[in-house]
């Protein structure tokens, strides 16, 4: 049965479950701020290949070349100066649980990770600040040739070439200045190969914790689907409050090759210090497909807006999102869409929810190019405004440039029927169980979307505390 | 005697700023069948709403008491959890709650004890049975995309799901076709017994066909102007209002 | 001498720069006339365009007028503001329009080439509708194709008012129009009507905004259009909830029909909020004319011609109803039948 029901209390996000700090002592970490000699110092650090030092240095150039986005929320309360970039935990990568140093294992398992990955998913990469400390695939899926790394073994491995192939050839450094950041700083991260025709049954799954406070993660995501191929990743993103800034600037890119699928999913629970400015590309060949499901509940401020190239004759996209503001948070998000090839198709349907001053921002761009004849795109967005204090914009744009496309656009906000309250109130539910079944039932297309593992989650997200006395619970 | 269920006394009360019904007295008991007749624009919709407490509407004067307890100013779920319910004219759609989550919830409210889940199912599949309705409704999100007559019987199904002591029919019969008036009167038939009432709004008589009628009421201009038995149900058939209006007019 | 504006039909909430709307540019021609003095009661209403457009006109005035309606009375002006531009003489009027409580105020403002010359028009239209007042402004533009125009119009609604714009923007090489209102008063309501026409390399630029701040409000902006050859046409839409604005309601509706596979259309509609009790709505239909429609009318013994003319009319025909001359809607009609024929 569903889970609507349970998810009961419009409360805030509950970050509590998250919101737990070990002990900082890692085994080497940067001074804060950005400078060539951190940033050779990290290449060192790390035992770049010299192709990648330089590249480093010279993103680390076109940062500082590039000023800040015009648009958007405010991000003044993020000085560079005081940002450690490279924090290595203490530890060098392991491929079992047990031989994770307690501290760190404790964290994870207090977020579920081996459990979930006993039963559900077919390998699990899991960073802590800035690198990967665990890394693991099962058997079967790996005997399928299904390679699933961290970044820094693949740069040196037998997949050292895909990945200098590929590696911010989707997102170049060039393309915004945090892209650019990552291009100097980007450390850990996962590389998925899977191969021709291979289909992983079960998801893959990354979780992300950045605990040291004041730091950055700036993980690396690469991921190649070969022709014909299926995969389902799953990435996850948590970190505990502090009260100075921290910042994620992650990139993602990933590579559909010709009649391949590749569903992205995303829970994004980053405590409310974070700024989480990340950036996800997908490259769909022809007759690919990318399916993205995007969960923002974390986070002080995010930009984030994962961009699908349909490149290939009859490429899809479709794109599902919620997104959760509660007090103090920016949640800027969307997606965008370039339709670069005939007979390609997006279709997007998001939901956000402001609360208590939250401010959510849904933006998107969809553009079709001027060869790209035969395409077709919906775009639906519903806000829902839950007080006054609170904030929803809804900022699309679409650019079609040629006549044979279909091109079709809804927005509504609103909030909370008083009618439908009542109505749910004559039947005996309470005036605050009667709203939080509403703004449930309002997410649920969405979060049903939402990998099964992450429902549980997702419970924990929308919190579910109910009042006994009151609120009838059932347990089905 | 049998026991007393619903008293309503003096009643008056406005929606923005309107006054709908001026002093306006029932009295209903367990095991009666009531039913409300009166032109458009007499208060009709507004009493049901009113005995739910709906907010939108203010009370300006006047009591309502539920088996001897003043509820006046109670709260809507309260009233429900006493025991009224009111099927709507126009239901309301609320998406991604399934229609068997909310009736699962509505249960365990209404009632205060936790739900066997498989009879509660079992019993939810014979009454859909009943109302000829699809099962599949029970999964489909609540009231979204129903049609008039799909709503019609779902509030049916909620009543006969519910149980409640008092059930106010407000125009249950509206937008319906004559298939459905019939297994929606059964519906009606079914629920009735001799320790719950019905209170019927209604200007069509047919819906009334096969349910023994106790008293009928005339509601014009906000006020019972006229009590009597079944028998007025074919006269307003024949001869419509004209009688009530012109002695209230006068 | 030419003047270059640069923040033009400035975007109420920015997005990526890439894009291209955030805001435009234009080039305005000086005129060398005296500057029009704006009371001070018309002087705190904001533009769709923006001030710098806005003060370019009020600099560059040729043509003046003020149009007070007094309390209670009916006004309808559909011949004063009729201007016909030839031998590249650029005009700029500004209209200034204050509707008192009751009053109800119609003004026709037209835009036409005598020539083939290359004109420039500039135009700035505030408008006043204290509590009750009725008022519509309709702007129709039919200039050459190789003459500017820009046309900047604001909106300050009282009590109970009700304002409307029919714009019809159909001409030109450059065509630039921006409108604000600001739904002030309660219960004041705003409409838009505007009909765009896109062909050869024109240049379709557009900003509307209803901005609520008062209570129970409404806004209700509709656009539809045509984009033939190499044309290029943004169109902005914003509704703007502000915090207070309970109760209020804003749709917007843009439906473009393309003809061109070189033409280019942008559209970026707006739902700013700040207000949890409000209903704002938006769509967007942007394609080709409905294949089955098409067939239909072909099947009727239509040529292609005839049946895509029958259907940009039907797009059109509510706002070309509220032109108030019917020899003037007649001269559209006409006038879309030969940019048809064209096609």
């Amino acid at each position: 049965m569903s889970n609507t029901l349970q998810k009961n209390k419009i409360e805030e996000v509950d970050h509590s479950l998250y919101d737990f700090k070990d002990a900082v002592h890692p085994s080497f970490e940067t001074n804060a701020g950005l400078t060539p000699e951190i940033v050779e110092q990290i290449s060192r650090e790390k035992g770049d290949p010299d192709w990648m030092r330089a590249f480093r240095l010279k993103s680390l150039e076109i940062y500082n070349q590039l000023s800040v986005p015009e648009w958007g929320p405010p991000i003044d309360g993020l000085d560079m100066n005081n940002i450690v970039a490279y924090v290595r935990p203490d530890t060098p990568m392991r491929g079992k649980w047990s031989e994770v140093p307690s501290d760190i294992k404790n964290t994870f398992e207090r977020l579920g990770i081996p459990e979930a990955e006993r039963k559900s998913l077919a390998g699990v990469g899991a960073q802590y600040d800035s690198e990967v400390v665990y890394h693991n695939v099962r058997e079967e899926v790996a005997a399928q040739g299904v390679v699933y790394t961290d970044m820094e073994s693949a740069l040196k491995g037998k997949y050292a070439d895909m990945v200098r192939e590929h590696f911010m050839k989707l997102v170049p450094p060039t393309d915004h200045k945090f892209a650019a950041l990552h291009g100097a700083v980007w450390s850990g991260g996962s590389f998925v190969y899977v191969p021709a025709g291979v289909k992983v049954e079960i998801p893959l799954q990354s979780y992300f914790r950045l605990n040291a406070p004041g730091a950055g993660q700036f993980e690396h995501t690469l991921i190649i689907v070969d022709k014909g191929a299926y995969l389902h990743f799953i990435e996850g993103c948590s970190a505990p409050k502090y009260n100075v800034a921290n910042l994620h600037a992650g990139c993602v890119e990933l590579f559909v090759e010709e009649g391949a699928r590749l569903r992205y999913s995303t829970i994004e629970n980053w405590s409310k210090n974070m700024y989480n400015l990340n950036t996800k590309r997908a490259l769909v060949k022809k007759g690919g497909a990318i399916e993205w499901v995007s969960g923002s509940f974390g986070s002080h401020t995010s930009y984030l807006y994962p961009m699908s190239v349909l490149q290939g004759e009859g490429a899809r996209m479709e794109f599902t999102g919620i997104t959760f503001a509660g007090r103090g948070q920016q949640l800027d998000t969307g997606a965008k869409v370039v339709h670069a090839a005939p007979h390609t198709s997006s279709h997007i349907v998001t939901k956000s929810i402001s609360k208590d001053g939250g401010e959510c921002t849904y933006r998107s761009a969809v553009t079709i190019a001027k060869n790209a004849v035969g395409c077709k795109s919906s775009v639906s967005c519903e806000s829902l405004m839950l007080d006054s204090k609170s904030r929803s914009d809804t900022i699309p744009a679409m650019d079609i440039r040629n006549d044979d496309a279909d091109v079709g656009h809804e927005a509504k906000i609103g909030r909370i029927s008083d009618d439908a309250v009542f109505y749910l109130m004559s039947r005996g539910i309470s005036e605050e169980d009667a709203r939080a079944m509403i703004v449930s039932g309002f997410a649920e297309p969405i979060s049903k979307e939402l990998p099964v593992e992450y429902a549980v989650e997702m419970n924990n997200l929308i919190k579910l505390e109910m009042d006994d006395k009151s609120a009838p619970v059932c347990k089905a | 005697m049998a026991e007393k269920l619903l008293e309503v006394s003096g009643l008056h009360a406005s929606v923005e700023d309107k006054e709908i019904l001026s002093g306006l007295d029932l009295n209903v008991s367990a095991g009666e069948t009531h039913v409300i007749m009166g032109p458009n624009g007499a208060g009709k919709s507004t009493l049901g709403n009113v005995i739910l407490g709906n907010p939108e509407y203010i009370i300006n004067a006047g009591k309502i008491l539920f088996e001897g307890a003043d509820i006046t100013r109670e709260k809507t779920d309260a009233r429900a959890r006493r025991g009224i319910f009111m099927s709507f004219q126009s239901p309301e759609e609320v998406p991604g709650v399934t229609l068997e989550d909310f009736l699962r919830v509505s249960k365990t409210a209404v009632t205060g004890k936790p739900l066997k889940v498989f009879a509660f199912k079992k019993q939810l599949k014979k009454t859909m049975a009943a109302l000829n309705m699809d099962e599949s409704y029970a999964q489909r999100y609540l009231n979204v995309g129903f049609s008039g007559g799909e709503k019609k019987k779902a509030e049916i199904l909620q009543m006969l799901t519910l149980q409640p002591k008092l059930a106010i029919l407000d125009e249950t019969d509206s937008g319906l076709d004559v298939d459905a008036v019939r297994i929606v009167s059964e519906g009606i038939r079914q629920y009735k017994n001799e320790s719950n009432a019905l209170l019927i709004i209604t200007h069509n008589a047919k819906i009334l066909e096969g349910l023994k009628v106790d008293y009928v009421h005339i509601l014009t201009d906000g006020k019972i102007v006229h009590t009597g038995g079944p028998e007025l149900i074919d006269e307003i058939s024949r001869d419509g209002f004209h009688r009530w209006e012109e002695s209230a007019a006068q | 001498m030419e003047e270059q504006l640069k923040n033009i039909n400035t975007l109420p909430a920015l997005t990526w720069n890439h894009l291209g709307v955030n805001r435009a540019e234009l080039i305005a021609q000086q005129t060398g006339k005296s500057t029009a003095s704006i009371p001070e009661e018309f002087g705190r209403i904001k533009t769709g365009m923006g001030e710098e457009a806005a003060d370019f006109a009020a600099h560059n005035c040729t043509d003046y007028h003020v149009i007070e309606a007094e309390a209670g009375k009916e006004i309808i002006d559909a011949e004063s503001m009729r201007y016909s531009l030839a031998d590249e003489h650029p005009t700029v009027d500004v209209t200034l329009i204050h509707a008192h409580e009751g009053s109800s105020v119609t003004v026709l403002q037209s835009y036409t080439s005598a020539d083939n010359t290359a004109c420039f028009h500039g135009g700035l239209t505030k408008i006043i509708a204290d509590k009750g007042a009725w008022v519509r402004l309709v702007q129709v533009q039919m200039l050459n194709n190789r003459s500017r125009h820009f046309d900047d119009v604001g909106f300050l609604l009282g009590d109970g008012a009700h304002a409307e714009i029919v714009q019809a923007e159909l001409g030109g090489k450059d065509a630039f129009a921006g409108c604000l209102a600001l739904l002030e008063g309660y219960q004041s309501s705003f409409g838009a009507d505007t009909i765009y026409l896109g062909e050869e390399d024109r240049r379709l630029d557009m900003n509307y905004i209803a901005r609520h701040t008062g209570r129970k409000t409404t806004s209700d902006m509709t656009a539809a259009g045509a984009l033939f050859g190499h044309s290029d046409k943004i169109y902005r839409g914003t509704i703007d909830f502000i915090r207070g604005a309970s109760h209020s309601v804003g749709h917007e509706v843009e439906n473009t029909l393309l003809f061109s596979p070189e033409a280019r259309n942008r559209t970026v509609p707006l739902i700013l909020c700040s207000e949890e009790d409000v209903d704002g709505q938006h769509a967007a239909t942007i394609g080709k004319i409905n294949a089955q429609r098409l067939f239909y009318l072909l099947s009727r013994g239509l040529t292609e011609a005839q049946a895509k003319q029958l259907v940009i009319e039907a797009q059109f025909a509510p706002a070309i109803a509220k032109v108030p001359d019917t020899a003037l809607q007649d001269a559209i009609k006409e006038y879309l039948g030969r940019r048809m024929q064209l096609d």
